[in-house]
């Protein structure tokens, strides 16, 4: 799932005092990174590693695989909300993981069991932030012993199950695949963030939004994390390597007539802060998604349709993010509680011939683009790769962690996680390409063609998709549901587009993407945050224009919640000369 | 300026109207906070027009809002860990529709109100007045809406019942103004960070130390506080902590921790680094001492409670037996059992005019107590959460249950507040203590206390008695959430209401009074009506201040009665010597941890 906003202002008791990790300002004075401190805490790193292979190799029983990560976090965030900031932070972190696996490849402690939660989160401890080697060793020395006893704890409740003994054949792949040993040390990154800028940015972007009264509440974001990792395991690798991304995301608010929450979201990505977007740039943004949600205020509801539709490249981007790619993450294909979609159709045409999928994180930009899912080495230490998981409508790769499946024994580079997860098989950059293409104009009018062919009253232009929640469970139904948020009726009479709101895509995936008929020939980016059960990590979704024969849709349900019994404070008439002050 | 004090004057027409006390309007703040103003705007605004179609009108609105200023500095061994500083401000709404006799409070149902945005939240920090309109708004709108709802399910779930409650829902209290002059956070006075390395460097010296943590925490806070009543406060205050934790493992394998705190209202009057080094130096030798500790054995009999773990004892035992308010109704059973587990039927409700503790006790909560003996107390404030002016009660007296502590939520035995309304954060004000005074005329001098608890215990036929010289604090002494659930686990079946946890427990011999450090001891089922009988108390009271876990209460135990200075309410206990009768005490049964395979690096 993408999640489009990550500084959502969600109120309950609880999530307050969450929000008090909130900083203002930061003092944490590391050392400025240098290749000196690179090299100590690798040092530190092998040398604890030493120990804990020659010692943790022989307990009973042996630790065959050791990790350490080390991760230095720089992060500047800047909040604002309707026209006055709400915070402004700068923390440093220094997070160290200790990885200890027990048994043997082929089985291990975290072998999934009946009755066992997998263990999504990966303990982890503070470090020291200061270069204190003797230190971080004894922090290592630490967790490496604490994650020895709970690898062991995990191994006895594997080996005692019921399943390992009677498994189903996709079971019988291994639980860690062997790996060559990787070895590529970069020079650490630095960087320095002025805020004051950027709160005085924030305050005016949310400012701007106020001015309309179809705003209830608007955030704007600006982020900015540099992520300098260290990593080593007993297979020989050892990894240093840096990564800057900047973001600004605008968020806004509103309700309609009948109560239906409207959100729009625009986010800004760069890693060179030269390429920051100028305020003229952000403000232009911000009357768009003003102008969105006043047009959807006055948008009628959508009635459940079933006919051709268009995607932009956008929305058709999330689109397979959201339908394709997430059930061709490796590890659903082992696990029995997931849908297994795919898991039988390696080799089997899946999409129309002239589609093709691939996830490449090794790409780091598209047509002058940033795209936000590259990376050089995944968060298991190995370097990212360019999959083609569908060629030319072929199933043919799945994305692999090092959690190996029968006949995909090795990681193909995409073992990803935030920090304080374990790495599992996720997108990078997902790619759909097609050797059918034509111009936009010509791509809208062959679904003006379609429209007339089904003899429909009108067709569906989507713009803008937030991603939803896909349901890849077993339990659940093989439905997803993405979420329009742009939505045209398109005439084949000619009359001007229409746009509707409320509008639920319903269908299940296999057969929904079956449906394509043809693409436009301009790829489009959508970078966002993509939230899984390993944590948000960066992806983009890239993809041209794409005209669907048929997809269904329904009405969305509608809010209880009314709007606001008063009118806003500032846009009040009966209290008009409230709103000239201090403004 | 005009522009802003014209507001003022329809509010004015309406409160009268509604017979309520009518507010002097604050004179213009020179301190560009624009706070009180937009609070007062809306409030207005709300009072006057806020109803949806035909249904009632609010006839309560109270808007609070916290700005906090905080440094947060962790150091271990002489290094730094993390730094932050943050300012944030947090907002909260509550709106109460029907009468204070039958209200929208004090209700749980399983069908709430769902709004897309809540009642409570995170809003801008510029102390300005146009962001803060629009947030308090949204979240008035919300708080009506939640309250209606809130309401009608309750008058359905009220009509099943066969009897419904007779006790009000909101106790009407007198209108406070107090709008204090905004005390500018000073941070440039001392290096934090250098403080806590230097402090913190001092555990190097202890080679077993497997982890430790030394926590700064220093935050300056404004509380203002806006009611439909006419209630207008702005109070800022400070709170200031240095708290440590430290952890090994016994020679055996047993998990040990301790724990360091030292407390000031202003982070000026925080303990030098010398001093916090000192303290922790002595903590951390405790805990050296405990690895080559033996094993306690099982244990029934007298057990005498120094000072300062008589008062850790104290608070435990006694604080969920204080608050007179009563607990919210619930539609759902199992809300009602959960209720009931977290404390929310008091001990000491419906026992007024009964003895609850000897004859020569009383017990005191005293908020406007500044200090003890020289000592300086924590837990003092002059108006509580709620806006009600803060009153000293006695809640027992010469061991007779007189009063309970009363926030605006009326009780069985009690409606009034008393001014006990106390939160962490923006959290619902509840009654708790606040200075509380043990004290009692019969007293013994420590020396005659411990000759006394020998004579028991030969009396008593015993070959060793125990004697517990510090309590343990869950809260502080945990490193991360897995620490905690260590401490949780080492107790094999369980922590049980009433259960007790001593950190440093000494065998003394009856005859010759030798003592003989000893570890795994957990006191089993000592609650407040064990308090009823103590066989002696010592005349070496003293305070302690410490921070009070803001969900209080629940299981009776450790592990919810103390918080840190992140959260927790400041408190402050003041406590002598205690030697009770009758105590029972489990050694550890649980399975020792092996030692870690690789010896641990040293740190040079």
């Amino acid at each position: 799932m993408i999640l489009i906003r990550r500084a959502l202002r969600f109120w309950p008791a609880v999530a307050v005092l969450a929000a008090a990790s909130v900083c203002f300002a930061a003092a944490a004075a590391r050392n400025q990174n240098s290749d000196s401190t690179s090299s100590s805490i690798l040092q530190a790193m092998q040398q604890e590693l030493q120990r804990s292979v020659d010692a943790y190799g022989k307990g009973n029983p042996p630790a065959y695989f050791v990790s350490y990560t080390v991760s230095d976090l720089d992060s500047v965030s800047v909040s604002g909300s309707n026209g006055a900031l709400m915070s402004s932070a700068e923390t440093r972190d220094r997070w160290l993981e200790v990885q200890t696996r027990v048994g043997s490849y082929e089985l291990d402690n975290t072998h999934k069991i009946q009755g066992r939660e997998p263990a999504w989160y990966s303990p982890g401890t503070e470090a020291t932030l200061d270069d204190d080697i003797p230190l971080l060793r004894r922090e290592i020395w630490s967790e490496t012993d604490k994650q020895y006893r709970a690898a062991v704890q995990a191994y006895i409740a594997v080996q005692t199950s019921k399943e390992v003994q009677a498994q189903s054949a996709e079971q019988h792949a291994p639980d860690f695949s062997h790996e060559a040993a990787h070895v590529s040390v970069s020079k650490p990154l630095s960087f320095h963030v002025d805020r004051t800028p950027w709160e005085e940015r924030v305050r005016k972007y949310t400012a701007a939004f106020s001015a309309s009264p179809a705003v209830l509440n608007s955030i704007a974001t600006f982020t900015a994390r540099l992520a300098n990792q260290y990593f080593v395991n007993s297979d020989g690798s050892k990894i240093a390597f840096g990564q800057i991304r900047y973001r600004l995301e605008l968020f806004v608010q509103g309700k309609a007539p009948d109560g239906m929450d409207l959100q729009r979201y625009a986010n800004f990505d760069w890693v060179d802060p030269a390429k920051a977007p100028s305020d003229a740039e952000v403000l232009k943004q911000v009357h768009i998604l003003t102008d969105q949600i006043a047009a959807l205020q006055k948008a009628p509801l959508v009635e459940p349709f079933a006919g051709p539709t268009l995607l932009t490249g956008r929305a058709a981007a999330v689109f397979f993010h959201e339908v394709l790619g997430h059930r061709l993450e490796g590890f659903r294909q082992k696990d029995v509680s997931e849908g297994q979609t795919f898991t039988s159709k390696v080799g089997q045409q899946i999409l129309p011939d002239f589609i093709t999928v691939r996830d490449d994180p090794t790409t780091k930009e598209i047509n002058g683009q940033v795209l936000l899912g590259y990376y050089p080495f995944d968060d298991e230490g190995i370097p990212s790769q360019n999959v083609f998981l569908v060629d030319h409508g072929i199933l043919r790769n799945f994305l692999m962690s090092r959690s190996p499946l029968v006949g995909f024994p090795h990681s193909n580079g995409h073992g990803r996680r935030q920090l304080g997860a374990q790495a599992i098989a996720r997108m990078g950059n997902t790619i759909v390409e097609s050797s059918k293409t034509m111009s936009n104009t010509a791509l809208r009018k062959l679904f003006i063609d379609e429209i007339r062919k089904q003899n429909k009253p009108f067709g569906l232009l989507i713009d803008d998709i937030a991603g939803g929640f896909t349901f890849t469970g077993r339990a659940e139904p093989q439905a997803f549901q993405v979420q329009p948020l742009i939505v045209y009726k398109v005439f084949p009479d000619g009359r001007p587009d229409e746009m509707v709101r409320g509008v639920n895509i319903v269908g299940t995936p296999l057969i929904s993407i079956t449906k394509i008929i043809a693409t436009g020939d301009t790829p489009e980016v959508f970078n966002g945050y993509c939230g899984a059960e390993s944590g948000s990590v960066p992806v983009s979704a890239v993809a041209p224009e794409i005209l669907i024969s048929e997809m269904e849709v329904s009405k969305k349900e509608t809010s209880t919640d009314t709007p606001p019994i008063l009118p806003p404070p500032a846009h009040d008439p009966q209290a008009k000369e409230k709103a000239q002050v201090n403004q | 300026m005009n522009s802003r004090r014209i507001a003022f004057y329809p509010f004015a027409l309406i409160v009268a109207a509604l017979g309520l006390a009518f507010v002097r309007p604050v004179a213009a703040q020179s301190d560009n906070d624009h706070t009180l103003e937009a609070m007062q705007d809306e409030m207005n605004r709300s009072v006057a027009r806020l109803q949806l179609d035909s249904q009632k009108k609010p006839y309560y609105i109270e808007y609070r809002i916290l700005d906090v200023d905080v440094r947060s500095i962790t150091a271990s061994f002489g290094t730094l860990f993390s730094s932050t500083h943050q300012r944030n401000r947090f907002m909260a709404v509550n709106v109460r529709v029907g009468t204070p006799q039958l209200d929208s409070s004090n209700f749980i149902s399983q069908n709430g109100f769902q709004g897309f945005l809540g009642n409570t939240g995170e809003v801008g920090i510029d102390r300005d007045y146009n962001s803060l309109r629009q947030d308090l708004w949204l979240a008035t709108d919300q708080a009506y809406k939640q309250a209606l709802v809130q309401y009608s399910n309750k008058q359905a779930f009220l009509n099943s019942l066969s009897r419904p409650p007779e006790i009000p829902d909101f106790s009407t209290e007198a209108p406070v103004t107090d709008v204090e002059p905004l005390v500018a956070s000073d941070w440039t006075s001392r290096n934090w960070e250098d403080e806590a390395r230097e402090s913190s460097k001092a555990l190097r010296g202890f080679p077993d130390l497997y982890s430790t943590r030394v926590h700064y925490y220093l935050v300056y806070t404004s509380y203002y506080l806006l009611t439909s009543e006419g209630t207008k406060l702005r109070i800022s205050r400070g709170v200031a902590g240095v708290e440590a934790s430290m952890n090994t493992q016994a020679v055996d394998g047993m998990p040990l921790h301790n724990y360091f705190s030292a407390y000031a209202a202003a982070p000026a009057s925080l303990p030098q680094p010398a001093d916090v080094s000192k303290g922790l130096i002595k903590s951390a030798q405790q805990l050296e001492a405990l690895r080559t500790a033996p094993n306690v054995e099982d244990y029934e009999g007298p057990i005498l409670f120094d000072q300062p773990a008589a008062a850790s004892l104290l608070a435990q035992a006694l604080e969920p037996s204080l608050s007179g308010a009563r607990p919210p109704l619930s539609s759902v059973p199992a809300y009602d059992q959960m209720v009931q587990q977290a404390g929310g039927h008091s001990e000491w409700n419906g026992r007024v005019n009964s003895r609850v503790l000897p004859l020569d006790v009383s017990l005191i909560d005293d908020p406007g107590a500044k200090d003890f003996q020289g000592q300086p107390l924590l837990g003092g404030y002059s108006i509580d959460a709620q806006g009600v002016r803060a009153q000293r009660i006695s809640i027992v007296e010469n061991g007779i249950l007189k009063n309970l502590l009363m926030s605006r939520r009326p009780g069985p035995d009690f409606v009034l507040s008393n001014g006990h309304a106390r939160s962490a954060l923006l959290s619902r004000p509840e009654p708790m203590p606040s200075n509380l005074f043990f004290q009692a005329s019969n007293t013994l001098s420590p020396a005659d206390l411990r000759k006394k608890f020998l004579d028991l215990c030969r009396s008593d036929g015993q070959k060793f008695c125990l004697e517990v010289k510090r309590m343990d604090n869950p809260a502080l002494a945990s490193e991360s959430q897995s620490d905690f659930s260590d401490i949780v686990s080492l107790i094999s079946d369980g922590l049980g209401s009433g259960d007790r946890l001593p950190l440093l427990v000494y065998k003394v011999d009856p005859n010759d009074g030798h003592e003989e450090l000893v570890r795994g001891a957990r006191i089993k089922g000592l609650s407040v009506h064990n308090l009823r009988t103590i066989a002696g108390i010592g005349n070496d009271f003293a305070a302690v201040n410490y921070m009070q876990e803001a969900s209080g209460g629940a299981a009776n135990t450790a592990l919810d009665a103390f918080g840190s200075v992140n959260g927790g309410i400041p408190t402050s206990i003041i406590a002598p010597s205690l030697l009770l009768e009758d105590v029972e005490v489990r050694g550890y049964h649980g399975e020792p941890r092996r030692l870690p395979l690789l010896p641990i690096p040293a740190l040079h």
